[in-house]
């Protein structure tokens, strides 16, 4: 028994002393829109998981639901000061609309990009409201992702050539609100051998690098290619960043490409580093675990050896929807839903040193019922902002929640 | 027509990669979950993934025997979940969802992983991994037997 009250008394000291490292402090967990109930259902789905954003004093949410029958896309923004978000504006058009991703422009303007009825859309948002609406190619297109640079706005997604999906980008200059298409082309010059899908883009000061699914080997990799500026369209050859199963035994000498990985996430942090992570299959008994890579532009190899994000804790249970944020000033988070502990739950691991944190369950994000599909964002201050999507019932109606974490100074 | 013969066999010996096996006819979930509450009939529920290894050893190795395409394609709605498409699908109660997710719903952490649900979607017996023929006749006896025991699908 005092053993047993020793153990104890350890264990929550030793989570004491975990609470108080992390390096946010938690609010209270909000709606982000008043719109739910029966039949309704929210989606934070974007290739590169970019669907909260902060511009200035501007907080943005950007999703797809269907509360008219049909799927379409709505932004809901707030004071960051404020304690709730003001009434959603539609973004998207008449037809079916889906996975908005979204990124902060200056002075409180956003711009989203999305696919509606099998073509990219954008659309620049400011304070006053949304500018026109931009349609993208005639072929039939979906998976978009947004990066901005300077008074430019780039966007990458999969674009349909022939019988498989081919990763292009487009840059369109910002003018007032209007958004209009200056340079395009494929990523990789050669056409594609399989399936391109769900990009990310990461801008950094003379250039941009981007990153995807590839299912060329004839199972699905992450690939990787970067351009500078002054040559927007001249990419460098695509290197695979996923590394396969090293060190182990083939699962099937006869069958079989390899294992699988899925939805690539990039963030840029610090002064001109890059991070890629996704979900990857490598250690299949245990389903998914988030991988990561760094990027190393001083190497013949664009990325780094790949490295897991989770605990050892987490190493036994599947992970799934990882989406990262990095700040300027070098803090990097990654954050994923995974149920380790029966229910799904919000979980944030964050880079100190070299290494990844322990994990730690979101206080607000976690507990009875479903949270996950999350979506964040770091401030220059390293505050955090975090959307999930949250339900009672597995099959039941979602609800879309906003939490602040405001940072701890060291 | 030496390149057209060239194409023809090439196309004819390529791997099948995570795709169902030939001759059952599985379908995309939502119309299987329709057809499986129309009929009030169980489904039995395939998630694979693109270059799966272990899905395309259990269709060459199991799912070839005739007895066994009888017994399922008799006795189940079949479908068939790709646990990495982002293809979409809208459910009976008007959810739309990906492929992938509905994996992510199941627990298909791994592929193959093979369900057999109610009508209704309920989970009633799984298997992990790579079916041997004599693993899928057991599980048929299984299902069989829980069937006649409950007196409903």
């Amino acid at each position: 028994m005092r053993f047993q009250t020793a153990w104890l008394g350890f264990l929550l000291t030793a989570m004491s002393l975990s609470v108080q490292a992390q390096p946010w402090e938690f609010g209270e967990a909000v709606a982000v829109t008043k719109t739910g109930g029966k039949g309704i259902f929210h989606h934070l789905e974007s290739a590169g998981r970019h669907n909260i954003a902060v511009s200035a004093e501007t907080v943005a949410v950007a999703w797809e639901d269907n509360r008219d029958g049909t799927p379409r896309i709505y932004l809901a923004r707030k004071d960051r000061k404020a304690p709730n978000f003001s009434a959603e504006v539609k973004i998207s058009g008449s037809g079916e609309a889906y996975e908005p991703s979204l990124v902060a422009l200056s002075n409180n303007r956003f711009a989203l990009a999305w696919e509606e009825d099998a073509r990219i859309h954008a659309r620049l948002v400011s304070p006053a409201g949304p500018g026109p609406i931009v349609i993208l190619g005639e072929t039939d297109a979906a998976q978009p992702s947004l990066a901005s640079q300077g008074e430019h706005l780039l966007l990458v997604y999969s674009r349909r050539d022939g019988r498989y999906g081919r990763i292009v980008i487009e840059r369109l200059k910002i003018d007032g609100l209007t958004l209009h298409p200056d340079q395009g082309c494929a990523v990789d010059a050669e056409p594609a051998q399989d399936e391109q899908l769900y990009p990310s883009i990461v801008s950094l000061a003379d250039r941009t690098i981007v990153a995807w699914e590839d299912r060329r080997p004839g199972h699905t990799i992450i690939m990787a290619a970067q351009n500078k500026n002054e040559k927007f369209c001249s990419f460098s050859s695509p290197q695979r960043i996923s590394e396969g199963r090293q060190g182990r035994r083939s699962q099937s000498v006869t069958y079989g490409k390899g294992n699988g990985v899925s939805r690539v996430a990039l963030a840029g942090y610090g002064k001109g580093q890059v991070l890629a992570v996704w979900a990857d299959k490598r250690n299949f008994r245990e389903g998914y675990d988030i991988y990561s890579a760094r990027y190393e532009p001083g190497n013949t190899q664009l990325f780094g050896l790949n490295t897991p994000v989770q605990d050892s804790f987490g190493s036994v249970a599947q992970q799934w929807h990882a989406t990262l944020a990095g700040n300027p000033s070098g803090r990097l988070v990654v954050g994923w839903d995974d149920d380790r502990d029966g229910d799904a739950n919000i979980m944030l691991s964050w880079l100190e040193g070299d290494g990844w944190s322990d994990d730690i369950a979101v206080p607000g994000a976690a507990g009875t019922g479903e949270q996950n599909h999350p979506t964040i964002c770091l401030d220059r201050e390293g505050n955090l902002y975090l959307a999930w999507i949250e339900r009672t019932t597995v099959d039941g109606p979602t609800r879309l929640r906003y939490l602040f974490g405001r940072a701890i100074k060291d | 027509m030496r390149t057209i013969i060239l194409l023809v066999s090439t196309l004819l010996t390529m791997p099948v990669l995570a795709e169902p096996p030939q001759g059952y006819p599985f379908q995309q979930f939502d119309k299987a979950l329709q057809q499986a509450q129309t009929e009030n009939k169980p489904l039995f529920v395939y998630f694979g993934r693109y270059g799966c290894g272990y899905c395309e050893k259990t269709n060459k190795e199991a799912f070839s025997n005739k007895q066994i395409r009888e017994a399922y394609t008799r006795h189940y709605v079949l479908a068939y979940v790709d646990a990495e498409s982002g293809k979409r699908i809208r459910l009976p109660s008007g959810e739309r969802i990906t492929e992938r997710e509905v994996g992510t719903r199941y627990d298909a952490f791994v592929t193959p992983v093979f369900t057999f649900l109610t009508p209704d979607g309920k989970p009633l017996l799984r298997l992990v991994g790579v079916q041997r023929v004599e693993d899928l006749r057991d599980a048929d006896n299984k299902m069989q037997r829980l069937i006649a025991k409950s007196g409903k699908p």
